[in-house]
C-alpha cells in the first residue's frame, strides 16, 4: 500500500478521527491512543441496535477502521512517558485536544520534537491553536456558523439550517490529512518534521464555495435561497419537484451548462411542452442577452416556470433515465437508503463488509475513497476494541505481560 | 496594516513542494481546490484552459464589484491563485502535442473530464504509462471511470443530491434544502490530495507510477458514514431534522435583533444549560422540571426554543456570542461574508490575503487552510487570465522557440 512504511499515533477523538482514517486507508500503520476507559468517540451515537456501549458506536466503527488501538492515560506521568517513547517510533502524531492541553502534559510539539526532530505533529482544533477564539466552547453547529457555510443554507428569511449529520470536524480532519501529507513531502526537502495547525473554522469555510470573499471584493452578500443559488442577477434553482419527490437539475446558460439546457429543451420540445422559440434560444449566450437588457430578466423566471411544469409531471426515475440517454444534468434527490442500495455504487463494487464484535451479521461500510491502479485501499481490520493491541505494541517498548498488568492496575493503560 | 502581495507569475523555487510539477486539466471547484493547495506550498502547477470553452467557475460569483466577466469571478480567483495559466485548444492535434510534452515534463497529471475524453485522445493512463512509467495521474469525476452512471456528466450540486446530502438538510416535514451549492466539491479534494501525495511518496521509493480513479460521490460518502451505518446496521433512514441534535438541547439558530442576524447556540450538557440560564438572567429555569435534563429538554424542545428565541431577539448576535462564551456556553454569530471579514479569529489566522490583480487592483483570496511551522505557504501570483502564462510555459518550461510558438498560433492551438 502507498503509505505502508509510515506509523501514525492517532490521539484524536471525535474531533479528528477522519484524518488518521485517510492515512490508514492509504496503508499507514495508524495506532489509536485512547484513555484507559476508551475514547470519547465511542460515546458518539448512533449505536448498533440503539444500545450505547464502547464497542457499539457507529461513529467509532466508521472512523477507526484499519487502525490498531492501545490505551494510555496521558494525564498520568507514566502514561506521558510511555507516549514519549512510542513517539520515537512514529512518523506522525495527530491530536485534537483543546489548545494547550497537550503542552500541559509535556506532550506538545515542542516537547516531542526536541527528541525527535523528524516528527510531523498535526493539531486539529476548533479555531486554531492561538487567537481570541482559541478557547471558545464549540460544537459542529458553532463551527458551521463561524466559518460561513451555515448562513447560506435555508429558506429566505428563515433560520439557516445545517446538515443533520455533523460535518465540521470531518472538514477539519480532511484538511489535516492534506497538510500532514504536504509536511511529509516537505520533510525530504528540509530534513525535519514540523507542527501543522488546523482550524475547523477555516476548514469549513471551503463549504462557502468562496462566497466568504463577497464583501471583501465588493460583491453583494450571497442570498439564502432554499433549493437554489444566486448567480449574479439570476436565481438558479437546483432542487425541483418531480411527480414523486425531488430531483436536482442544474439549469443555466453559458458555455459550461448551456449545452445541457439546450438538450433539456430539445426533449421538452419533442414532448410538445415548450415552444420552438424557447428551444432555439442561444443557450450559451443567453446570459449576455439578459445582462445587456436585450431580454428582460422576467424571461428567466418564465423559463424556469416552463421547466418546473415539465418536471412535476414526471417521476424521478423517468427523469433520471432520460437524463442518462440525453446527457442532462438531472439526478434524484436521494435518501440515505437509496444511496446504500444504489446500482452505481454496487456496480463499482464500492461497499465493503466487516464482521464487528458483538454484532451478528457482517456490516456494510462505504468503501475505498479512490480506486488505484495498484496498491488498492484494503479494509484490513475493523475498528479496535479498547486496548486490543496493547500487548503487541507495548512489547515493542520491552514491556511484558507482568509490566502491563502493573500499568493497568495503576491506571496508566 | 494590510500587505498587498505583488502579482509575479513564476516557477516557484521555495516551499514544501518546490520542484513538484503538475499539469492540471481540472476545472470548477473540486479539482482546482487540490491543485491550489499544491501550488500554495511551492508546486509548479500549469493550469490548462481554453477560451473556446470558458471554464464554468469564471461565470460563478461572487463577482468583483458585482460585475460579470471572465476575470471577475472571486471563485475562479480564489481557486487558481499561484497557478500558471496556459491556453490550449485541445481540439487540435498541435495542442495535444503540447500537452504530451507537458506530460513528459510533469510528475502529476490531473484531469476531470468525463471518462471518455482522455481515452479518445490516447491519453488514458495505460497509454501514457508507455512513455511515462512513473506518472502519477488523477482522474476525478462525479461517478468514476466505470459503472452504469460513469458517462453522466456531473457537477457537485448533483453529487450533493445523489450522495444523500440534499435530503439531509432541511426542516422536518419541509422540502429538502441541502447544504450550499456543490457540496461534494468541497469534500472530494480532502481525499484526492492526500492520495496524490502518498502516490508520489510511493513513486519516490519504488519508481512506480500510480493511477487514481476518484468518484467524487464515493469519496464524499465518508463524510456521512454514520448515517449510512445507521441504515445498514439499524435499518433506520436518517432524515433532515432542521438544527436539532439528538444529544443537545437547546441547539439551534436563533433570530437576533438585527436584520438577517442569527446566532447559533448549543447546550452540550446540563452544565451548559445552567450557564445559559444564568447568562440569560433566567436562573429559575434550572429548577424547571420541563428542562431538568436532556430527555426533558428534548421532550419540551419547542417551548425551550421559544424561551431562548425570546431572549435572543433582544440582543445582537455578536453580543450574544460574547455573553454566552463568557459563561462557557457554545455560541457563535452566524457569519456572512462581512462578519467573516471582520472576525477577530479569522484575522488572527490571516485567513484573508490581498494580492495585486491586473484587472481589480487588489483581489482578496483565502489563505491556505493548514498552518505549517516550517514551510509556510507562499503567495506569488493572482489567478491567471486565459493564456496569461503561455510564454513562460512554452519557452521556459518546454523550451520552445519563436518558430514553434508561431506554428502553434497558426494552427489555432493556443486559444
Amino acid at each position: 500500500m502507498l503509505l505502508t512504511p509510515y506509523r501514525v499515533l492517532d490521539l484524536t477523538d471525535q474531533r479528528g478521527m477522519l484524518a488518521g482514517q485517510i492515512l490508514a486507508d492509504l496503508g499507514a500503520d495508524v495506532i489509536c491512543v485512547e484513555p484507559p476507559d476508551g475514547s470519547s468517540a465511542r460515546a458518539v451515537g448512533p449505536f448498533a441496535g440503539d444500545d450505547p456501549g464502547p464497542d457499539r458506536s457507529l461513529f467509532w466503527w466508521a472512523y477507526a477502521r484499519n487502525k490498531r488501538g492501545i490505551t494510555c492515560n496521558l494525564d498520568h506521568s507514566d502514561g506521558q512517558a510511555l507516549l514519549s517513547q512510542l513517539a520515537a517510533s512514529a512518523d506522525f502524531i495527530l491530536e485534537s485536544d483543546d489548545p494547550g492541553v497537550m503542552s500541559a502534559r509535556g506532550l506538545g510539539y515542542d516537547n516531542l520534537s526536541a527528541e525527535h526532530s523528524d516528527l510531523i505533529y498535526t493539531s486539529i482544533s476548533a479555531f486554531g491553536q492561538t487567537g481570541p477564539k482559541a478557547s471558545y466552547a464549540s460544537t459542529d453547529l458553532i463551527l458551521m456558523a463561524a466559518g460561513g457555510p451555515l448562513i447560506l443554507a435555508g429558506g429566505a428569511g428563515e433560520a439557516p439550517v445545517r446538515v443533520s449529520v455533523p460535518q465540521a470536524w470531518n472538514h477539519a480532519s480532511g484538511e489535516a490529512a492534506m497538510a500532514t501529507m504536504i509536511a511529509l513531502r516537505a520533510k525530504s526537502k528540509i530534513g525535519r518534521g514540523q507542527h501543522v495547525d488546523i482550524s475547523a473554522q477555516q476548514s469549513v469555510a471551503a463549504a462557502t464555495m468562496s462566497t466568504i470573499l463577497a464583501s471583501s471584493i465588493g460583491a453583494a452578500e450571497t442570498a439564502r435561497v432554499s433549493g437554489g443559488m444566486v448567480v449574479g442577477p439570476f436565481m438558479g434553482r437546483l432542487i425541483w419537484e418531480a411527480a414523486d419527490g425531488y430531483i436536482s437539475l442544474t439549469f443555466l446558460f453559458g458555455s459550461g451548462i448551456g449545452p445541457f439546457s439546450q438538450r433539456l429543451f430539445n426533449w421538452m420540445y419533442d414532448e410538445g411542452e415548450c415552444s420552438l422559440e424557447d428551444r432555439d434560444l442561444d443557450w450559451i449566450g443567453l446570459g449576455a442577452e439578459f445582462i445587456s437588457g436585450q431580454r428582460p430578466l422576467s424571461e428567466w423566471d418564465r423559463l424556469m416556470g416552463v421547466v418546473g411544469e415539465f418536471l412535476i409531471k414526471r417521476t424521478r426515475a423517468e427523469l433520471f433515465a432520460e437524463a442518462q440517454s440525453r446527457s442532462l444534468l438531472i439526478v434524484p434527490v436521494t435518501s440515505v437508503d437509496e444511496v446504500a442500495d444504489s446500482e452505481q455504487f454496487e456496480a463499482r463494487e464500492f461497499w465493503r463488509e466487516h464482521d464487528m464484535p458483538g454484532w451478528p451479521e457482517p456490516v456494510r461500510f462505504p468503501g475505498p475513497f479512490v480506486k488505484l491502479s495498484d496498491n488498492q485501499i484494503e479494509y484490513r481490520r475493523p475498528a479496535p476494541t479498547i486496548g486490543q493491541h496493547n500487548a503487541e505494541i507495548y512489547a515493542e517498548l520491552g514491556l511484558d505481560a507482568e509490566a502491563l498488568n502493573d500499568l493497568r492496575e495503576r491506571g496508566v493503560i | 496594516m494590510t500587505t498587498v502581495i505583488p502579482n509575479v507569475p513564476a516557477v516557484p523555487t521555495e516551499g514544501a513542494l518546490a520542484g513538484l510539477k503538475v499539469v492540471d486539466l481540472m476545472w470548477v471547484v473540486a479539482g482546482p481546490t487540490a491543485t491550489r493547495a499544491m501550488a500554495d506550498f511551492g508546486a509548479t502547477v500549469v493550469r490548462i484552459e481554453s477560451a473556446n470553452r470558458i471554464e464554468t467557475a469564471r461565470g460563478i460569483g461572487p463577482f468583483h464589484d458585482n460585475a460579470q466577466g471572465p476575470d471577475h469571478s472571486g471563485l475562479f480567483s480564489n481557486m487558481n491563485v499561484n497557478k500558471l495559466g496556459l491556453s490550449l485548444n485541445l481540439g487540435t492535434q498541435e495542442a495535444r502535442d503540447v500537452l504530451l510534452d507537458l506530460i513528459k515534463w510533469c510528475d502529476v497529471l490531473t484531469e476531470s473530464f468525463s471518462p471518455r475524453a482522455m481515452r479518445a485522445w490516447g491519453m488514458d493512463f495505460e497509454s501514457l504509462k508507455q512513455i511515462r512509467p512513473d506518472l502519477i495521474m488523477l482522474s476525478t469525476c462525479l461517478f468514476g471511470q466505470e459503472g452504469p452512471l460513469s458517462r453522466v456528466a456531473g457537477f457537485g450540486t448533483m453529487g450533493a443530491a445523489i450522495g444523500g446530502y440534499i435530503a439531509l438538510a432541511g426542516n422536518p416535514g419541509g422540502p429538502p434544502i441541502g447544504p450550499y451549492s456543490a457540496y461534494t466539491d468541497y469534500l472530494s479534494p480532502r481525499f484526492a490530495l492526500p492520495t496524490i501525495l502518498a502516490a508520489l511518496d510511493h513513486r519516490d521509493r519504488t519508481g512506480e507510477g500510480v493511477y487514481i480513479d476518484q468518484a467524487q460521490a464515493e469519496s464524499s460518502l465518508h463524510f456521512m458514514s454514520t448515517a449510512l451505518l445507521d441504515y445498514t446496521v439499524n435499518g433506520r433512514v436518517p432524515e433532515q431534522v432542521g438544527n436539532a441534535d439528538p444529544a443537545m438541547a437547546p441547539h439551534g439558530c436563533y433570530a437576533a435583533s438585527g436584520d438577517d442576524d442569527w446566532v447559533a447556540i448549543a447546550a452540550r450538557d446540563d452544565g451548559d444549560w445552567a450557564n445559559l440560564c444564568a447568562a440569560m438572567g433566567m436562573g429559575e429555569l434550572t429548577c424547571d422540571d420541563r428542562f431538568a435534563d436532556l430527555a426533558a429538554r428534548k421532550a419540551n424542545e419547542d417551548e425551550l426554543n421559544g424561551i431562548v428565541a425570546g431572549w435572543t431577539a433582544e440582543h445582537g448576535a455578536i453580543e450574544i456570542e460574547y455573553m454566552l462564551q463568557a459563561f462557557g456556553v457554545p455560541a457563535q454569530a452566524v457569519s456572512n461574508s462581512a462578519a467573516a471579514a471582520s472576525d477577530p479569529q479569522l484575522q488572527h489566522r490571516g485567513h484573508f490575503i490581498q494580492m495585486e490583480h491586473p484587472v481589480h487592483g487588489v483581489a482578496t483570496i483565502e489563505a491556505a487552510k493548514g498552518q505549517m511551522s516550517e514551510t509556510p505557504p507562499d503567495y506569488r501570483s493572482a489567478a491567471p487570465s486565459i493564456g496569461r502564462d503561455n510564454d513562460l510555459v512554452l519557452r521556459e518550461i518546454l523550451g520552445y522557440n519563436d518558430e514553434q510558438i508561431a506554428q502553434l498560433a497558426i494552427a489555432d492551438a493556443l486559444t
